[in-house]
């Protein structure tokens, strides 16, 4: 069975969120305000006040609050969603942390933006790594389009009996969020179909006035390390979990994105790129251009960073002669970027090739072709032999 | 990794009275207790739903506080709708 097209629309990233949250029919929404994802509040309210969206708006006076009225509200057994950026982020961030150990279902957009410390109201995955402890399942995305259909995707991943924990789905403020391209919206009842298997699952653990019961309560002595131990068992269940809901997303709507990570080019290739987000696309056209050049590029699009895809990059990366990672934050105290840092810690199986990280597009500088290409060009050199740099901070090179 | 069998049924931090989670000696740290007067009791159940550590025990037609978690908070008390629950001071009664 096949859903329908859905109609094309020109949305920005921002009102996909929305249309993707929309479509899920949930039953709360709590969010506040903040650039750049501000568009996705104000969407979903046009959509409740056309009444188009039946759920319950909470109008919240900060994100701490938002983030605790979608726990609850899923802890209740409703479906519930949120979203926020960067300060908004952080904000919420003990809160971020509950939902998580609660074990709540919510699915929260995350338009990612630089963190405090420097004022930066630009682009860059910043928020996102200081919440990678927290428990989260964390997604990226790379253009509208995905950003819709990932947002779907994660009600499905979120809710499922075998994972009941809170999804992220982030992706680039500015550079998704604002751009406007074509968007398939699918039709609610296709929706309605897609999520429909949640319905024939058993029933989670839900607030019931009838036998009261209490969530986060002091967890002292074993009982907290054996709660401890669940939750990483549910995330290391998150990761086939969402080959499997991507796959059926696949056959169903005709939209697959390869699940925990995407891979482009990389079958012949001897050398790899591992990048996530809007530099994806970029890097696509860079790495088709070196090609055609007779240079074997590969492209790997990471889609989930929490949990971390190490089986698929082992066995996508396993035998290849290099690896360039390309970041759009920074990992503190290593200091190099966080998915270098994270695939470094896979050395061991894919044995002793150069692994470079390369750090760029932070704050709105925009990770160009030429940046991409030199990029390609050290993990070419570092593939045959010659000495690399292990942190390259592209846009300052000339000045270093 | 072979775990021994789970000795919570739930997949989260979820808790009642007589939920393994509550094995911290709460009780100790109390300095009033509450006390039901089962006359008024109307056994509406919101002591039960606001008790943080979720301590007010049912005893089928009210409601009453299990002091080894009990830490006195007063929250039941501040809840009841009919004043059922007043907080007396520990000293108040023999150990």
């Amino acid at each position: 069975m096949k859903a329908k097209e859905g109609e094309l629309k020109v949305i920005t990233g921002n009102s996909a969120a929305a249309y993707g949250a929309m479509l899920c029919r949930p039953d709360v929404v709590a969010s506040y305000p903040i650039t750049p994802q501000t568009e996705v509040v104000e969407q979903l309210s046009r959509f409740h006040a056309d009444g188009i969206l039946d759920a319950e708006m909470v109008e919240v006076e900060g994100e701490n609050s938002a983030m605790n009225i979608v726990a609850a509200a899923t802890l209740a057994g409703g479906r519930a969603f949120t979203a926020t950026s960067s300060w908004g982020l952080v904000y919420m961030y003990d809160a971020v942390l509950q939902a998580a150990g609660f074990r709540a279902p919510v699915v929260m957009a995350n338009v990612n933006r630089e963190t405090p410390g420097i004022l930066a109201v630009s682009s860059g995955q910043q928020d996102m790594i200081s919440t990678r402890d927290a428990g989260w399942i964390q997604l990226i995305v790379e253009n509208s389009q995905e950003i819709l259909d990932t947002i779907i995707m994660a009600f499905r991943l979120a809710e499922d009996y075998d994972i009941q924990l809170p999804v992220m789905v982030n992706y680039d403020g500015f550079y998704l969020s604002y751009l406007a391209e074509g968007v398939r919206i699918p039709t609610r009842e296709d929706v309605d179909k897609y999520l429909a298997i949640l319905k024939t699952q058993p029933q989670r653990t839900i607030l019931n006035p009838q036998k009261p019961i209490g969530a986060g309560s002091h967890g002292i002595l074993t009982e907290f390390m054996e709660l401890r131990y669940k939750h990483c068992a549910a995330l290391e269940r998150a990761k086939k979990k969402l080959d499997e809901i991507d796959c059926e997303f696949g056959e169903f709507f005709g939209r697959s994105y390869g699940g925990q990570i995407e891979e482009y080019r990389t079958e012949d290739a001897d050398i790899i790129i591992l990048t996530s987000g809007s530099t994806v696309g970029t890097t696509r056209t860079v790495v088709d251009a070196k090609r055609t050049a007779g240079l074997k590029v590969g492209l790997i699009k990471l889609r989930m960073f929490r949990p971390f895809p190490r089986e698929k990059l082992i066995q996508t990366i396993t035998g290849k002669k290099a690896v360039g990672v390309i970041d759009r934050s920074v990992c503190f105290g290593w200091n190099c970027g966080p998915i270098y840092m994270e695939l470094r810690a896979l050395s061991p199986e894919i044995g002793r090739i150069p692994i470079m990280s390369f750090i760029d597009g932070l704050a709105n500088i925009d990770i160009t072709t030429p940046h991409i290409e030199r990029a390609i060009n050290d993990v070419h050199k570092a593939s045959k032999g010659e000495p690399y740099q292990e942190v390259t901070w592209i846009p300052l090179e000339e000045y270093l | 990794m072979a775990v021994k069998k789970f000795s919570s049924k739930y997949e989260a931090a979820w808790s009642d009275a007589d939920a393994l989670l509550l094995c911290l000696d709460t009780g100790s740290w109390r300095t009033k207790r509450p006390v039901v007067n089962k006359e008024k009791c109307s056994y509406c159940g919101l002591c039960s739903i606001y008790c943080p550590p979720q301590c007010m025990v049912t005893k089928k037609d009210y409601f009453d506080p299990n002091l080894e978690f009990c830490k006195g908070c007063g929250i039941c008390a501040r809840e009841c709708p009919r004043s059922a629950i007043i907080m007396m001071p520990e000293g108040d009664f023999t150990p």
